[in-house]
């Protein structure tokens, strides 16, 4: 059954939280934990989400959940599943989730990531991306975008913010042959709430990759956190898609599936120009993310529409 | 020794207000001045506090400050029922908010009021600084100055120092105010009752058997947990809601029941009831654990939902 806003269970598996009023990753964990069963167990390295969900005496998850090393999100997930089989008490519907942000995953977590999908150990590994280190107070990660200021790649008179490109972590997941990864976005909850609940019915490792803008960061007001998720996909810089493994499509090498293909995209510019993170930009730097964005999706749009 | 309590919110510059002032003390060479913030991993527009103390000798305590000479409040909303419990016997407690109060001990300031007339924008901090400057004997309105002039950006100088003349000139008028009305008769400020039990959830009436983190009125004493690293599930002992300056106000006959308000909350702070339109749902807000971000009313597309200031929304 597709879930959406009525068919969601009232349950509210992560709340009471700390985090900035109009987080975006805490309505990623809020959506995902919604949509996997209460029998859920979840880890979670440094980060903001452990950082305002585990304010003891303040315990903001209502499912099992608990804080991993930095570097070990996905070797604790793996732990933690296997700990459950050995021992016999791993219920059916137990989806072991683990929630790692930008520098979690694409930085600091990478090799113990790699690792899991490469034994292939039966768990969902969800990236919330706010494309910084915003928990140590707005770090350039791997997945900042270029142009964006961070305390670490401030805005001068020659660089205007980030210097380096995106890691293309999506991608990186997809090359080990991964049974099941997709791309999110929380302003497309339904999109996101879909891809999780194949995710969960889905066996072996799985990868979901969410935009979850964080207003504090990325200087917008937390009103706008959801239109600005949106507009992140809208305008082209981020896209909606799923990969099937080998096991799962049948076909070699797996396959790419645009979840959305916009005819025509919204304003690049429009998008940078509403947030505080990008206003040192020049026009010709805004021309020069555009076109890195038609060469992206020429790319996409060759190779992964059938 | 002076000590000072500052209450303030993540980005109204409690901190920057607290340096300053022990900055202003210390420009005496007989004076020394300790200033230092307090705060959880709470984020922006969370309750913190922040603390200067100021002494004629080197000062060696450098823990928090339970009872001050003068407590700060750079939000009105943060003051709570007992807050006389911070101060130390004649001392005076600043509160920024534009109502006045009856007890003598309670000085009430427009600080935002103040600020967004002479820096655009409502950051109270200096006002209070002023308002020191006129209060504490170890600061004035030279040396608070000059604290500005060293510590703060050359861009911010002019405007604050303008604000920091001003609140002086607002405290002198309320001192003579005070006097006159002390003289009239005897405050009876009795200590207000302790702050009352929470025992569950506002919602919990409306949503019963959803699984969900439950609000305890107790605390779980460390030492009962000392043996084991595994606590209670879902185990909440705080409400969120003094981090909101603005609510969302539901206008029940705009609601089409589509819950996007619902999906889209990321405090998990909107929960369904059933409704008397077509679609027989509709949504409440759980005003204990909103923090006012406004995604809400954002993501309502028939304005059934808007956002109201606390302050207008506690009177009605």
């Amino acid at each position: 059954m597709a879930l959406n806003a009525k068919t969601l269970p009232d349950d509210e598996f992560f709340f009471g939280h700390k985090a900035c009023a109009g987080c975006g990753g805490s309505l990623a964990v809020r959506a995902a934990l919604k949509v996997l069963d209460p029998n859920a167990v979840a880890a979670l390295p440094a980060g903001c989400m452990s950082a305002v969900g585990f304010n003891f005496p303040q315990l903001s998850f209502a499912n099992n959940a608990m804080i991993t090393p930095f570097a070990a999100t996905a070797s604790v997930l793996t732990g933690i599943e296997a700990g459950l089989r050995a021992q016999g008490i791993k219920p059916d519907d137990c989806t072991v989730v683990g929630f790692a942000g930008d520098g979690g995953t694409a930085d600091i977590g990478l090799q113990a990531l790699s690792g899991a999908i490469d034994r292939n150990d039966d768990v969902l590994y969800i990236c919330y991306d706010n494309e910084a280190y915003m928990n140590t107070g707005i770090q350039k990660s791997s997945l900042t975008p270029f142009g964006a200021k961070t305390t670490t790649t401030p805005a001068g008179r020659n660089a205007h913010g980030c210097l380096t490109q995106k890691k293309n972590v999506f991608e990186i997941v997809a090359a080990h042959g991964i049974p099941y990864a997709a791309t999110a976005s929380v302003g497309y909850l339904p999109d996101f709430l879909r891809k999780l609940e194949r995710a969960r019915d889905i066996r072996g490792t799985r990868f979901i990759h969410v935009i979850a803008p964080c207003p504090t960061g990325w200087g917008c007001p937390e009103a706008d956190m959801v239109d600005v998720a949106r507009d992140i996909v809208d305008c082209g810089l981020w896209y909606l898609a799923e990969y099937e493994g080998p096991q799962l499509s049948g076909v070699p090498g797996g396959q790419f599936k645009l979840s959305r293909n916009p005819r025509e995209f919204a304003s690049v510019e429009a998008y940078l120009r509403r947030q505080g993170r990008f206003r040192a930009l020049t026009n010709d730097e805004i021309a020069q993310v555009e076109a890195g964005r038609d060469a992206k999706w020429e790319q996409i749009r060759r190779d992964w529409t059938a | 020794m002076i000590e000072v309590l500052w209450h303030g919110r993540g980005g109204q510059g409690a901190f920057t207000a607290a340096r300053l002032l022990g900055a202003a003390a210390s420009l005496d060479d007989k004076r020394y001045a300790l200033a230092f913030p307090s705060f959880g991993p709470e984020r922006r527009g969370a309750p913190m506090r922040a603390f200067t103390k100021i002494d004629t000798v080197q000062i060696g305590d450098r823990s928090a400050v339970s009872k001050a000479d003068f407590v700060i409040y750079l939000d009105g909303t943060l003051l709570a029922p007992d807050w006389e419990r911070e101060l130390k016997p004649g001392g005076i407690c600043l509160v920024n908010t534009a109502d006045a109060s009856d007890d003598p001990r309670l000085l009430a300031i427009d600080a935002d009021g103040l600020a967004t007339e002479l820096l655009g924008r409502p950051i109270p901090n200096t006002v209070f600084l002023g308002a020191l400057a006129q209060l504490a004997d170890c600061v004035d309105r030279e040396s608070v100055e000059e604290a500005i002039r060293q510590y703060m950006p050359a861009k911010l100088h002019e405007a604050n120092i303008k604000v920091v003349e001003r609140a002086i000139a607002l405290v002198q008028q309320a001192e003579v105010v005070g006097h006159e009305e002390a003289a009239a008769g005897e405050s009876a400020g009795q200590p207000g009752a302790a702050a009352e039990t929470v025992t569950g959830l506002h919602r919990s009436a409306h949503s019963s058997g959803a699984h969900m983190p439950q609000l305890f009125a107790t605390v779980p004493e460390p030492s009962a947990y000392a043996d084991t690293t595994c606590y209670a599930a879902g185990y909440l002992t705080q409400v969120n809601a003094g981090w909101r300056n603005v609510r969302p106000v539901l206008n029940a006959d705009a609601c089409t029941g589509c819950l996007q308000c619902y999906l889209y909350c990321p405090d998990g702070a909107i929960f369904k009831v059933s409704g008397q339109n077509k679609a027989g749902v509709s949504v409440d807000i759980d005003l204990d654990f909103c923090k006012g971000c406004g995604v809400c009313a954002a993501a309502c597309k028939f304005d059934a939902l808007s956002m109201a200031p606390e302050t207008n929304a506690k009177e009605a």
